[in-house]
């Protein structure tokens, strides 16, 4: 649970969201409540469904809530528009997708390179680039585009791309879900190393128990609400 | 975000992009280069016009006519020689020549002057490089070496016009004022005006163009020229008047109604260029979703994102613009090339910089105008769609459709005002009259594309309720491929938009030529006339209407109307000037086409009054057409005063006349009871209908008969007409194809957006145990239905659209014609096709897994 002394990473109350299709209303999120410590490693899971992705998307402020609150290192961000959100992701947030989401028209190193140029961090961005490619081991592949690549090697640029801006929060959605066992030993390795180097708060969505085992800490989701939080 | 990280990121996302941009490039590039071209060439031309303006005269000042001076015109140009302006004379007239070596006379371009004085500046230049008086001297003539080659003379042979013989002694290669010249048609024929008389071509009342030039003394030009040019235009009040201090208002009019036409033509390429940029914007854009979210995901605002691509689109708008500027200065020596046959000189091709700036302010406007919508889609676009891509297509309310949709809607608002500026800018007139061509423009672009839209939407809406009748029983692959038509996110309706409009400009120029050319040439309407007999006199009418009753070849009817040229002068003694003839009616302050007939003109009906019984009534009588009379406010009993040829008639309107026959002569507004005209000289034409075959024949018993009459084959002239048609139809059928282009970018890009649905469609039902050849039946069947319901739409549309310009603007009938109609049907499916599979054929070669694992 929280340490009541220091200010936690993220802060959710009574969350909740619904989605309007043409006939009727899905409750997705149902009443979600709980806080993160900074620097906690936290692993939501929960079967397909259980709106454990959905929560993910609340949390970096990529979609709006229906109600409730969310506050990351303090900020409420329910109420910020969509530049202030993306101003916030860029200060706070990095991101590993279970399906990369590289940029396909961009070199690995530019695909790194990226979160800094938004941000219009200058100065020695290209060489951050590098080192973190280095880091995942890419350093000789870094002029090479997403597609000649293999799915383990996308995941790694997605990795260096999501600490490049060494955000406090780093949020993973099933990183290993589209890779073999031997690649996806691999990235969680590096993810789970880069994260302790950095010192990040790490939330991880899962449903494959032997990664959620790595956490600290594990919240079991089922219909939209959470069943089960333990440490 | 600094601007040089946003050229970073805008070139990063081009890079893969090359063919795509290329086109885009391609699309602005031919819009600017024709605009540019044409407007560069126009400015280039008057500031020509302007330099050279006593050249291209041959003189200080000129005077264009179609009538002999009156005696009080004559004391004018007395006065001038007193203050020792010096004055000569040119008549311009069209005539038959003929030799014993020729198969047929050839009608030409007679042109008298006096070569002791013409031209006051410039030369003539001659092949021979022979001076004028020279040549000229004697029973001896100068033509144009086009002559020799149609007549397949040579020099030093003697031939036949009017009633004399002439040799000819000179090939001209160069008139100053040809420019000037009043007639164009055939080859020219150079003669001294003693010899003009000789060949008897002159007549009393014939409409020859009369040019008198002036020569002002040395240094005194510009202190005289006001008060001569005052006094000439009290003077000649139908005149055409130009001096050297301007451009020559005849080719200027002409020059600017060419700009103007070819401008406007030259923008629709442009827009449909645009539209295609959009629609490549936008498939680049639908491609680019995913990337898009990604980055909104890592920080990106839509803001920095907006700007990455409005930098892109800016720069592939000033590529276009300056590939476009190259492709206009082309454009601008081509143009000489094009019109050597009607002008001798071509101007210098000028690099101004209003042209660059035009080009590009151009290019800009109009790419930026349209990738507007596609760019403002970028903020809809929510970085949640990395998760929860199935929640596309759920219809909003329409409180968030608005609130999403008010930018882009505001943004085609501007598209309008954009375009309807552009319009007016390139329309060289007043405000108010390029803001209404501008409202006329962008109003009947809306209206085309809206009409289309609806109907793209009825005949979906039909075939859906095709589908759904329990009777038809269509085959699986059938249905499913038209169920494709109503995918969410198949832009089926823009595509056909696009599609059909590129059908119906292409089908509609090649129906509207084939019609024109094919129906007055060989299958005129019956009855319709196709050879013409010019300057018959009073004396000839008689015999020449028996010649032509008899001649070889000549079918129906022999029409010979008289013809001359009227100043109203007084209505009950009332005079009509500029204060009571105002608007529409101000007209009839300029010498009106008149005639007289014993007879009521075919098809025609009496709305007031009656016709004239008795001929011999000693009261000169007169019919007026309604719209006339309606102008002139004309009653039966009106008494009307007139001149022609200086001489006074005056009539009272026994009648006001309807006529619907468009035989030529039969609309004449203003008919004289017999007599009525007998004090004044008239000329006569007649209009025959001949077998074309037998024609010539008939050319060379009348010119054997009456030399001084000209017979012109319509078929000739028509040989000219498709030249230029044929030339229009070129620029048209080229834009059409970028209407085309634009609708296979549409179909291309509609088919990269659904891509993703199209592959885990085709993954299943391969998994489901479809056949390649089963999935590439459906999607077959897809984009043939597009191909076929555009072709149907752009082919029912052309048919209406050639069918209301022939009848209403042409005067024409028009045939249905199954061929072209077929053709355009097929062709489009076919084009629609091959646009489909281009796009989507590496679709077929998913492998299931592969997709059906990263579910």
């Amino acid at each position: 649970m929280a340490n009541p002394n220091t200010r936690p990473a993220i802060r959710v109350r009574e969350l909740h969201k619904s989605i309007a299709t043409a006939t009727h209303t899905v409750d997705i999120l149902r009443g979600i409540d709980f806080d993160v410590p900074q620097g906690q490693f936290v692993a939501i899971m929960g079967a397909s469904g259980s709106g454990k992705s959905t929560l993910l998307g609340l949390l970096a402020g990529l979609d709006t809530v229906t109600s409730g609150s969310i506050q990351l290192d303090g900020e409420e961000i329910t109420g910020l528009n969509e530049d202030s959100l993306a101003r916030l992701r860029a200060r706070k947030l990095g991101f590993v997708f279970q399906s990369y989401q590289l940029i396909p028209t961009l070199t690995a190193e530019e695909n790194v390179l990226l979160p800094a140029e938004l941000a219009g961090a200058a100065g020695n961005a290209a060489a951050r680039a590098r080192a973190l490619l280095d880091d995942v081991g890419l350093a000789d592949r870094r002029d090479h585009y997403p597609v000649q690549l293999s799915g383990g090697e996308q995941q790694r640029v997605a990795l260096a791309r999501a600490f490049m801006l060494q955000p406090p929060i780093l949020m993973a959605d099933e990183p290993t879900g589209n890779l073999d066992s031997a690649n996806g030993a691999h990235v969680l390795e590096l993810l789970l190393n880069m994260n302790r180097k950095e010192g990040t708060t790490l939330i991880l969505v899962t449903h494959d128990p032997q990664v959620a085992a790595h956490a600290g800490r594990r919240i079991q989701m089922r219909d939209g609400v959470i069943v089960s939080d333990e440490i | 975000m600094r601007f040089s990280t946003a050229l970073r990121l805008a070139w990063r996302d081009s890079r893969n992009s090359a063919a795509k941009f290329a086109f885009v490039i391609l699309a602005v590039a031919v819009g600017v280069g024709s605009l540019t071209g044409v407007r560069g060439f126009s400015r280039a031309f008057r500031s020509m016009l302007l330099k050279d303006a006593r050249t291209l005269m041959a003189a200080d000042l000129s005077v264009r006519v179609f009538e002999l001076p009156t005696p009080a015109q004559e004391k004018i140009f007395d006065d001038f020689t007193a203050q020792s302006i010096d004055r000569t004379w040119i008549t311009e007239t069209v005539s038959m020549l003929s030799a014993p070596q020729m198969s047929t006379p050839l009608l030409v371009a007679v042109k008298a002057v006096d070569p002791a004085k013409y031209p006051f500046y410039g030369e003539v230049r001659t092949a021979a490089n022979a001076g004028l008086p020279s040549i000229l001297e004697g029973p001896n003539i100068a033509v144009s070496d086009d002559l020799l080659v149609r007549s397949g003379l040579k020099e030093g042979a003697i031939v036949r016009l009017g009633t004399a013989e002439f040799t000819i002694k000179g090939v001209l290669t160069y008139e100053p004022d040809r420019m000037a010249g009043s007639v164009n048609v055939g080859p020219r024929v150079m003669l001294t005006r003693a010899n003009l008389e000789l060949a008897g071509l002159l007549r009393e009342g014939s409409r020859s163009s009369q040019r008198f030039l002036f020569k002002f003394p040395s240094g005194q030009a510009d202190a005289m020229i006001l008060t001569a040019r005052k006094q000439l235009a009290s003077a000649f009040p139908d005149a055409v008047i130009a001096d050297y201090r301007e451009t020559h208002p005849l080719i200027t009019r002409g020059l600017n109604n060419a700009t103007t036409f070819l401008s406007l033509v030259s923008l629709i390429a442009l827009v449909v260029g645009a539209l295609g940029v959009a629609m490549a914007m936008q498939s680049h854009l639908q491609q680019k979703l995913d990337s898009i979210a990604v980055m909104k995901a890592l920080g990106g605002r839509s803001s920095q994102i907006l700007h990455v691509y409005l930098l892109q689109a800016t720069l592939l708008a000033l590529a276009g613009g300056g590939i476009g500027i190259l492709l206009g200065a082309g454009v601008q020596k081509a143009f000489p090339l094009l019109i050597a046959g009607f002008f001798p000189i071509a101007p210098n091709v000028q690099f101004e910089w209003i042209s660059i700036a035009e080009g590009f302010g151009l290019s800009l406007l109009s790419t930026l105008l349209f990738v507007l919508p596609p760019l403002l889609e970028i903020r809809q676009i929510k970085p949640i769609v990395i998760f929860r891509r199935d929640m596309e297509g759920v219809p909003k309310p329409w409180r968030e459709w608005w609130r999403e949709q008010r930018a882009s809607l505001a943004a085609a608002l501007l598209i309008c005002l954009g375009l309807a500026g552009m319009a007016a800018f390139l329309i060289d007139a007043n405000w108010a009259v390029a803001a209404r061509v501008g409202g006329w423009f962008v109003g009947g672009l809306i209206g085309a594309l809206l009409l289309l839209a609806g109907l793209s939407w009825a005949l979906l809406k039909l075939l859906r309720r095709l589908v759904k009748l329990p009777a038809l029983k269509l085959p699986a692959l059938a249905r499913h491929g038209l169920a494709n038509l109503y995918r969410p996110g198949n832009r089926a309706e823009a595509v056909l938009v696009a599609f059909s409009l590129g059908v119906m400009l292409t089908l509609t120029i090649y129906l509207l030529q084939s019609s024109i050319i094919g129906q007055i040439s060989a299958s005129a309407p019956p009855g319709m006339p196709n050879v013409f007999l010019i300057n018959i006199t009073n004396a000839d009418r008689l015999p020449v209407a028996a010649f032509l009753k008899s001649a070889p070849g000549v079918e129906g009817d022999v029409a010979i109307v008289a013809t001359a040229a009227g100043h109203l002068k007084s209505i009950n003694n009332t005079a009509q000037n500029e204060t009571n003839l105002v608007g529409p009616a101000k007209r009839f302050l300029r010498a009106r086409t008149i005639t007289w007939s014993n007879e009521m003109p075919p098809q025609t009906q009496i709305v007031e009054g009656k016709w004239w019984n008795n001929p011999g009534s000693a009261e000169p009588q007169l019919s007026v057409l309604a719209d006339a009379a309606k102008a002139l406010n004309l009653k039966p009993g009106t008494l009307t005063e007139w001149e022609v040829s200086g001489r006074k008639v005056y009539a009272r309107v026994a009648a006001i006349h309807r006529n619907e026959s468009v035989r030529p002569g039969s609309n004449t507004e203003f008919v004289f009871s017999p007599g009525a005209l007998d004090s004044v000289p008239v000329l006569y034409f007649g209009a025959i209908r001949a077998r074309p075959a037998l024609i010539s024949q008939l050319q060379k018993a009348s010119f054997e008969k009456f030399p001084a009459i000209t017979v012109i084959n319509l078929a000739d002239v028509l040989v000219r007409v498709q030249e230029v048609i044929d030339q229009v139809a070129l620029v048209v059928r080229f834009i059409s194809a970028f209407a085309i282009l634009a609708g296979m970018i549409i179909l291309a890009s509609s088919i990269a957006g659904s891509r993703l649905r199209r592959v885990r469609e085709v993954v299943i039902l391969k998994t489901l145990g479809a056949t390649r050849a089963k999935v590439a039946a459906i999607f077959s069947v897809e984009f043939l239905l597009l191909g076929l319901v555009s072709g149907v739409m752009g082919s029912v549309l052309a048919v209406a659209f050639t069918n209301v310009l022939l009848t209403r603007l042409l005067d024409a009938q028009f045939q249905f014609d199954w061929a072209p109609n077929g053709i355009a049907i097929f062709g489009s499916a076919l084009i629609a096709m091959f646009a489909g599979w281009m796009a989507s054929y590496r679709i077929l070669d998913q492998k299931p897994l592969e997709v059906l694992r990263d579910e």
